[in-house]
């Protein structure tokens, strides 16, 4: 598991260069800054179709939105055919190329063990090109197609549970991470990166843009969704041992967190007590699970 | 004499020996008839010490190429392989691979898309992809194709991947005897890949100077001219015919065989005043059909077209000047279109004073057997166009079957 | 025919209003076509928008280069002499900008007209998105399109109390928007990078993005690294147990200033 590390234990040296072409507030933007710190320069990155969050010093290669896992599979293989397996081998995606049209490829990389290390930079829906519903906007959530009317109250579904799915194909580690707990975030990328083997770190990312809040809320969103239960943080070894990094003796009301932003602007107090109770339920079932220790099946 | 090793193997298993000695490094594969075999031989040859790769078992064609497509780009040299659908369903990450001018080797064993028997559409729906394209007619083609492809591709003036295709079950399940080069000679013959640009972290510094931060595909190139990018693909592949015509004259000179002049062969077109052009296996069963019908004193001659992209358009306008019609036959077509090597020829011609008569034949489609005598007809046709006979129709659906 | 290019930044609504005007015109009898520039433009990004104005179906299907109207959106891109590219000669300029046409800071044969459209953003909308307000200073000095049609054609897009702040918006920058007089400013060469990008990679500069910067105040700084250590574009620098700012790299998205445990950094609309 991660070692709790505190603020002037993280490193001072960037990786990113900017000024980039994120969107002002860019919960994407900073979570490559914060993860690419942990990663440090000796790290061939991948780029599939996503926002622009910042561009690294390391060295990136682009590929096809379906094939995130493909991509660092097949550089992966070529390091240890090279006898490079000292580099790291990250993939820097969205939730789309993560959850929806990059899974199958990703799981196939998750199975084989591949020793790399993908990491989602989670804004929950399809912010490049302008805000559509992907498998990682939640429940409710109005997007671009999944809009607010008298017969659409938002995203129909609730999301997948990638993370958990990732842990179920018994891979090393998984974790979830928020741009608001950015000594954990580092921390999981530290402990990461000194394990051999399919690694994933799901950061979730808040997007002033998509989520309709002012750019100058990002940390706080981000906060509210793990101070609600909404975004539990947590890590799982080998698809087994399991800890909650975040533990609060009472969860705030979610509606505080749904309340700040425009995406959920809509709903009616039922819907946010349906959420509450969804969330709820779910955070219990993980306190079980924190108090075992162990994903019992 | 040299030793010569000779083995009778199918035409999958010639492929994968031309893997094993080409000393791939990484290859990527999934299931699907007929080429699976290929994959298997590769992992027997891996299991048995006898080859060092590193073998993904991916979860689809579209992983096979992208997976190889990374580990080009990091420096391994790489093979992949498919048929029919598995090609088709490839195509997207088949453009990232050209466009990043990245040598990977790919063998495509014929599979039509109606049915599971051979034609040329699997390989021919990808003609936009920007990959160089050869056909085989024999096993020993399809080994030997393999390593010439290693070199052609990764020589520097290229860096094109190159698809061979050779038709599935008539090759990639029968067996003739092969022979087997020896490694120290193809080691010779092929120096190990270097990557361009290589994006090791430790080199990735002076590479990428003066190219910008982030590295995207093809798309993102062409500074201030938008179709620079497309413009510099198209001439790199037209530009590859000089080094193709090369490999195949060095290739010919270490191991005793070549392959016409890389692009096309000429088989008994002397004073001919026709000639059928045939690709793949259908070149192979012409050539008995030619020579019937020279010892019957008709004058008639094949060209067996290798390299259908890039086309050998000056070798076909050449060729133009000496005969008097040619019978294009294709195992493909482009529904609404017509032939794709039937359209090519007459593209090439066209700017001839005097062109000679061009006449399509469709043959070999969804698997249909293409007899001997069934390309006779098809060379009488074409002896008629060219003797001044009036022929019709121009183009037709070969009525095969060898009777009649 | 009337050709307008409009320039403005990702979030302030230019595409927008270049719609909302052709439905406008529309809604007046005549032709219109408002195109949006290719690309993916983020918010604070600059953008670059254009309408052709006609009594005829508009049917050149290529950019506008050389405009007869410029407007602009953000007060910044307002003082880059790249907005005067291609403008014709005796052009107009409608610019937002905080001070009088007078004052406007660029020079050539064109006129100009200012408005604060800014601040009648932050008075109607209570965000600065300035794409409504520079509308009714368009009407006004153009006459091209009435204020009513401007009004009509935003309540169709945005019926309900969004609507009516904008409307309102709207009749303020009519109401205080001068008559265009000739420009008086200086003749310059712009030395920055274009005025819309491909959207993605790197910048030149941030500093136009913001409408506010933030400032620090280092007597209430208590070294905690909060401010850094949540700064997306590494603005924020560390050195000697207090924070630096490189402003070249600030989009001015204001997470410092909302996570400042002292309330050491204070937000100050940018002066131009």
């Amino acid at each position: 598991m991660s070692e709790r590390i505190t603020i002037k234990q993280v490193p001072l040296e960037e990786l990113v260069i900017t000024p980039g072409s994120a969107c002002q507030g860019c919960g994407a933007a900073l979570a490559a800054r914060l993860a690419f710190k942990a990663l440090g320069p000796n790290t061939i990155r991948h780029s599939i179709p996503a926002c622009p969050d910042n561009v690294t010093r390391t060295p990136t290669s682009g590929g096809e939105f379906e094939a995130g896992g493909d991509h660092v599979t097949g550089t992966w293989r070529a390091l240890k055919a090279l006898g490079r397996e000292d580099v790291q081998v990250v993939g820097f995606y969205g939730d789309g190329g993560v959850y929806d049209i990059g899974f199958q490829s990703i799981s196939g990389a998750a199975i084989r063990n591949e020793n790399v290390f993908i990491i989602c930079k989670n804004n929950e829906a399809y912010m490049n090109t302008g805000g559509q519903v992907s498998g990682a906007t939640p429940q409710f959530a109005m997007t671009t197609t999944t809009p607010v009317g008298p017969m659409s109250r938002g995203k129909p579904h609730s999301r997948k549970n990638t993370p958990m799915i990732f842990a179920m194909h018994g891979v090393p580690y998984v974790a979830t991470a928020s741009v608001a707990f950015p000594t954990d975030l580092i921390a999981k990328v530290q402990y990461g990166k000194g394990i051999r083997g399919f690694k994933f770190l799901d950061i979730l990312s808040p997007c002033p843009t998509g989520w309709r809040f002012d750019p100058s809320k990002t940390i706080e969103v981000a906060r509210l969704a793990v101070q609600t239960g909404f975004w539990p943080l947590y890590e799982i070894i080998d698809g087994r041992k399991f800890r909650l990094n975040y533990k609060p003796r009472e969860l705030k009301p979610v509606a505080e967190y749904l309340k700040l932003q425009g995406r959920f602007r809509h709903l009616s107090e039922q819907e946010i007590e349906e959420i509450q109770r969804s969330v709820t339920e779910y955070w219990e079932r993980l306190l079980k699970l924190d108090e075992i220790g162990e994903i019992l099946i | 004499m040299e030793h010569k090793s000779f083995e009778v193997m199918t035409g999958n298993k010639a492929c994968a020996w031309g893997v094993k000695l080409s000393r791939v490094q990484v290859a990527s594969i999934y299931p699907v008839t007929p080429q699976t075999t290929i994959g298997e031989y590769i992992a027997e040859f891996i299991a048995n010490g006898e080859l060092k790769c590193e073998l993904v078992n991916a979860e689809g064609e579209l992983a096979t190429q992208a997976i190889v497509k990374a580990a080009s780009r990091v420096g391994a040299r790489t093979f992949v392989c498919t048929s029919g659908p598995g090609q088709l369903y490839m195509h997207h990450p088949m453009h990232g691979t050209s466009s990043g001018r990245l040598p990977v080797v790919m063998a495509t064993v014929h599979r039509g898309n109606k049915g599971m028997q051979p034609d040329h559409t699997d390989l021919m729906s990808q003609l936009w992809t920007g990959w160089i394209q050869w056909y085989c007619e024999n096993n020993q083609e399809v080994l030997d194709s393999v390593i010439m492809a290693y070199r052609t591709a990764e020589d520097k003036r290229v860096r094109l991947p190159i698809a061979i295709g050779y038709d599935g079950y008539i090759l990639s399940y029968t067996s003739e005897p092969v022979e087997i080069p020896d490694q120290a000679s193809v080691d010779e013959f092929l120096p190990p890949y270097e990557p361009i640009p290589n994006i090791l972290p430790d080199k990735w510094a002076e590479a990428q100077r003066g190219r910008g931060a982030g590295m995207m595909e093809g798309f993102m190139s062409g500074g201030g001219d938008p179709q620079a990018a497309w413009r510099i693909h198209h001439e790199a592949i037209l530009n590859s015919k000089e080094v193709i015509k090369e490999v195949n004259e060095e290739f010919g000179k270490r191991f005793g065989r070549k392959y016409g002049n890389g692009l096309v062969e000429e088989y008994r077109t002397d004073d001919a005043e026709a000639v059928v052009v045939a690709m793949g296996t259908i070149a192979s069963t012409a050539r008995v059909a030619i020579d019937r019908m020279r010892s019957e004193g008709k004058p008639v001659g094949l060209v067996k077209l290798k390299t259908f992209v890039p086309f050998p358009t000056e070798d076909f306008q050449e060729l133009g000047k000496r005969v008097r019609a040619i019978g294009m036959i294709d195992r493909n077509v482009c529904l609404g279109l017509g032939g794709a090597g039937f359209g090519e020829l007459r593209r090439a011609l066209y700017d001839l004073d005097e062109r000679p008569k061009v006449l399509g034949f469709y043959a070999g489609l969804a698997g249909a057997e293409v007899r001997v005598r069934d390309i006779e007809k098809m060379a009488e046709k074409t002896l008629k166009a060219a003797r001044g006979e009036k022929v019709d129709p121009i183009v037709e659906w070969a009525k095969l079957g060898g009777g009649g | 025919m009337i050709e307008v290019r409009l320039h403005g930044r990702g979030g302030q609504g230019a595409v927008t209003a270049n719609e909302i005007l052709a439905e406008a015109a529309y809604y007046e009898g005549k032709y219109a076509q408002a195109i949006p520039m290719y690309g993916t433009e983020r918010r604070g990004a600059p953008v670059t928008a254009y309408l052709r104005l006609d009594e005829v179906r508009v049917r050149e299907r290529d950019l506008v280069h050389e405009p007869d109207i410029v407007v602009v959106l953000d007060p910044a891109i307002a003082q880059r002499p790249a907005i005067l590219e291609g403008l014709k000669e005796g052009g107009l300029v409608i610019a937002n900008y905080p001070h009088p046409p007078e004052l406007y800071p660029l020079g050539g044969n064109f006129m100009v007209s200012t408005v604060d459209a800014t601040a009648i953003a932050l008075e109607t909308l209570k965000r600065p998105i300035t794409n409504t307000a520079i509308l009714g200073a368009f009407s006004k000095v153009t006459g091209l399109v009435k204020v009513e049609s401007i009004e009509k054609a935003i309540l169709h897009r945005f019926p309900g109390p969004l609507g009516e702040m904008n409307v309102n918006a709207v009749r303020r920058a009519y109401e205080r928007t001068p008559m265009p007089i000739q420009a008086r400013g200086e003749v310059r060469k712009d030395e920055e990078g274009p005025l819309s990008g491909s959207g993605y990679g790197l910048i030149r500069s941030a500093a136009g993005w913001r409408t506010f910067r933030p400032v620090w105040d280092l007597d209430k700084c208590t070294g905690c690294r909060i401010c850094w250590i949540f700064c997306p574009d590494n603005a924020i620098g560390w050195a000697e147990e207090k924070p630096t700012v490189d402003y070249r790299k600030c989009k001015g998205c204001g997470i410092c200033v909302n996570e400042c445990p002292t309330k050491a950094i204070e937000f100050k609309r940018e002066g131009i």
